[in-house]
């Protein structure tokens, strides 16, 4: 009897270390959606070439998602969703403003092209 | 059970009296929502703007609306309010670049209106061009014939029986020089003709010489050889009788044919 409770004591126990291990795993959870989301909008942004229109933006999304990382490491994961979360609005607000002004960019040259056309006309106007 | 009742009618007591002198401990909006609700209404009722990127900014309606929700954690609040505000500020942008690209629509609207300008005023050009040159053919006396367009030029252009062009008559093939430049398909035939003074031969040599007389001013004007063509007619072919002077000075000239071409130079 005795014996049988000692050679089943250790079961017990590793199951018990089992359970408090899986258990301290679980508990801080990474978000990683949001860190991916985040890494996403980053890599769109810097694939639109958004360094040469909006920097600041896109500097700002780069800081936040490495102190995201950061809140990682030290297990603040709500801090790290939250900061995450404001990386991905930061690149998504980056590219917007890219977009914005490659598109006014090419307005502009059409309007000089435009003036430019009206002036030609109004040097040659007509008879010789 | 009671007990708890009876506190919680007396905190909400409390909360009231708070709220008439100006409450402060509430629960209330983080700081700044205000501020992202001004920036989204603005966009909202911006004519231009509000209707271009009805996606973004229906998302940053939630955001704000997120936003506003009073709250006692202040992180989370000041969290929201970011947010919101990058939300709106990239539905903004959205909008903008919407509106930009629709205003291009109109920009090469107005580009192919000023090339069609362009190409009107050029088309007038060449017109008042041709206009121009049917005046200066009148005033050569041109007629439209058979054969093409002939341009008589009279015996002033010579002394009687010499074969060189006078200096004024020089003024009189420029007109022709400036039709030839500009009509380069044009190729012309230059006729001499005499009146019948004097021998046969010896008009249509006169008449021949007097012909290549003015080939040869054409051809130092810079008209190509190739178009030119000169024939000497002689006493053959006169255009009025030769038994008065004044006829005789009718007959004797060098007749400038132009042939005709796809170009048209109407009367």
């Amino acid at each position: 009897m005795i014996r049988l409770m000692i050679k089943r004591w250790p079961l017990g126990l590793s199951l018990m270390g089992l359970l408090l291990l899986s258990a301290c795993a679980s508990e801080p959870v990474p978000p990683t959606k949001a860190l991916q989301a985040a890494e996403l909008a980053i890599t769109n942004a810097e694939q639109a070439r958004v360094a040469d229109y909006a920097s600041p933006e896109l500097g700002v999304a780069r800081d936040k998602m490495a102190a995201a990382n950061s809140a990682v490491l030290v297990q603040d994961m709500v801090l790290a969703e939250r900061l995450a979360n404001q990386a991905r609005v930061e690149a998504e607000l980056a590219l917007a403003k890219a977009q914005m002004a490659k598109a006014k960019v090419v307005n502009d040259d059409m309007l000089k092209s435009n003036k430019s056309l009206k002036q030609e006309m109004q040097r040659n106007p007509g008879a010789q | 059970m009671n007990a708890q009742h009876h506190v919680r009618h007396l905190l909400s007591a409390a909360a009231f009296s708070w709220l008439l002198v100006g409450c402060s401990a509430a629960p209330k909006q983080p700081e700044g929502a205000d501020t992202v609700r001004n920036k989204l209404t603005q966009l909202q009722s911006d004519p231009q703007l509000a209707t271009r990127a009805p996606v973004a900014i229906k998302e940053a309606e939630v955001a704000v609306r997120a936003a506003e929700q009073p709250s006692q954690d202040l992180a989370l609040g000041q969290h929201l309010v970011l947010m919101a505000d990058r939300k709106v500020e990239t539905a903004r942008a959205r909008a903008q670049t919407r509106l930009t690209e629709d205003e291009r629509k109109a920009l090469s609207e107005q580009r192919e209106t000023a090339r069609l300008d362009s190409r009107t005023r050029e088309a007038d050009r060449a017109h008042r061009d041709v206009s121009a040159l049917q005046r200066e053919i009148a005033e050569l006396n041109a007629k439209e014939t058979e054969r093409g367009l002939v341009v008589t030029l009279g015996d002033l252009l010579f002394e009687t029986g010499r074969s060189e062009l006078k200096g004024n008559a020089t003024n009189n093939l420029q007109t022709l020089v400036a039709f030839l430049n500009r009509y380069p398909e044009r190729s012309v035939t230059i006729e001499g003709h005499t009146d019948s003074v004097g021998s046969r031969e010896a008009n249509f040599d006169l008449s021949q010489r007097r012909a290549d007389a003015v080939r040869f001013y054409l051809q130092n004007q810079g008209i190509a050889s190739n178009r030119l063509m000169t024939a000497g007619k002689g006493e053959e072919t006169p255009i009025a009788s030769n038994s008065s002077a004044s006829g005789r000075q009718l007959n004797r000239r060098v007749e400038i044919i132009i042939a005709n071409s796809p170009v048209t130079v109407g009367h």
